[in-house]
């Protein structure tokens, strides 16, 4: 027997970055800015989708697709809040979103009736990092529920986000978070973050994060 | 966390590799693993090793590198071209 050597010398995230090139391609093309939002689970990522949805979901003609490991519960809840298609990626176990399942997510997403696209992924603050979706820019949502020291821990996540949603902040009164902590050890990490902070269920701090939603989604198309 | 996800695709350009080639059989899939990857070795040998004994490859080694830097890369594969030694 003959054992030969094959050179292959490839990235092994060659392909995912080829597709996310192409999504990236795409939605600027049609104009469409897109927000990849990461957090762990139960930060409130779907919470704060919900009430985006139901005051900006037809104003700004959000599309939505969001990523799962089991179930579509989180499209279904989204589903209910507005009349758009939420497109569900059941990931089958995979702990983050790649630019394929985007790809195809995508085909769903009429883009001409879209200003804005939210691409909710797995809750986990380590692998989502490593993806890259094609999106103009990652979202991370930290609750105050969680340890101030969440950048420190998960750096990686929090240099790739351009904008932090800190969430949950009713219930700041009852907690020993330390707001200005996790902001300094955010911008330790990322001196370049904006931040949002928000209850997604008081509605509190929501006012300044659908300004810059408003701000940032494509120009209504001239009728 | 994603070390599966990881050696599927390192699977995929390993079959998509091999496949043009008149090759019976690949022996080692040769993988070098940036130690700023985000990559936990053993838990990843642990799901390449796996996946490599099954079909199509049936019990390949997984023969991993490390070195500095954050790049996963396959390198290269070691296939049996099924010739009588030359």
């Amino acid at each position: 027997m003959a054992v030969r050597t094959i050179d292959v010398r490839e990235r092994v995230m060659a392909r995912n970055d080829e597709l996310a090139a192409l999504v990236r391609q795409r939605l600027q093309a049609s104009g469409v800015p897109s927000f990849n939002l990461v957090s762990s689970p139960g930060s409130g990522k779907t919470s704060l989708l919900e009430r985006t949805l139901e005051v900006l979901g037809e104003e700004l003609g959000i599309a939505v697709m969001t990523g799962d490991v089991q179930t579509q519960n989180d499209a279904d809840r989204l589903a209910r809040r507005t009349e758009r298609l939420v497109q569900a990626v059941v990931t089958g176990g995979a702990c983050h979103l790649d630019a394929a399942q985007v790809t195809a997510a995508l085909e769903a997403i009429d883009l001409e009736r879209t200003r804005l696209l939210f691409i909710e992924n797995v809750g986990n603050l380590v692998c989502p990092a490593s993806w890259d979706l094609g999106e103009t820019a990652k979202i991370v949502v930290l609750s105050v529920t969680e340890g101030e020291d969440k950048p420190l821990k998960y750096p990686k996540m929090f240099r790739m986000a351009r904008y932090a949603v800190l969430n949950k902040i009713d219930l700041l009164p009852h907690l020993d978070f330390d707001l200005d902590l996790a902001v300094r050890y955010a911008r330790e990490i990322n001196p370049e973050l904006r931040f949002f902070f928000t209850s997604a269920r008081s509605g509190e701090g929501l006012d300044e994060w659908f300004q810059f939603l408003r701000a940032e989604a494509r120009a209504p198309a001239h009728r | 966390m994603h070390e599966l996800s990881l050696a599927l695709e390192v699977c995929r350009i390993a079959e998509a590799s091999a496949a043009p080639h008149p090759a019976r059989a690949v022996r080692a899939v040769a993988v070098e693993v940036g130690k700023d990857a985000g990559i936990e070795l053993e838990n990843f040998r642990f799901c390449l090793e796996a996946l490599l004994s099954d079909v199509p490859f049936a019990g390949a080694r997984a023969e991993l590198t490390t070195l500095p830097g954050t790049d996963l890369r396959v390198t290269h594969l070691e296939v049996d071209d099924g010739r009588p030694d030359d």
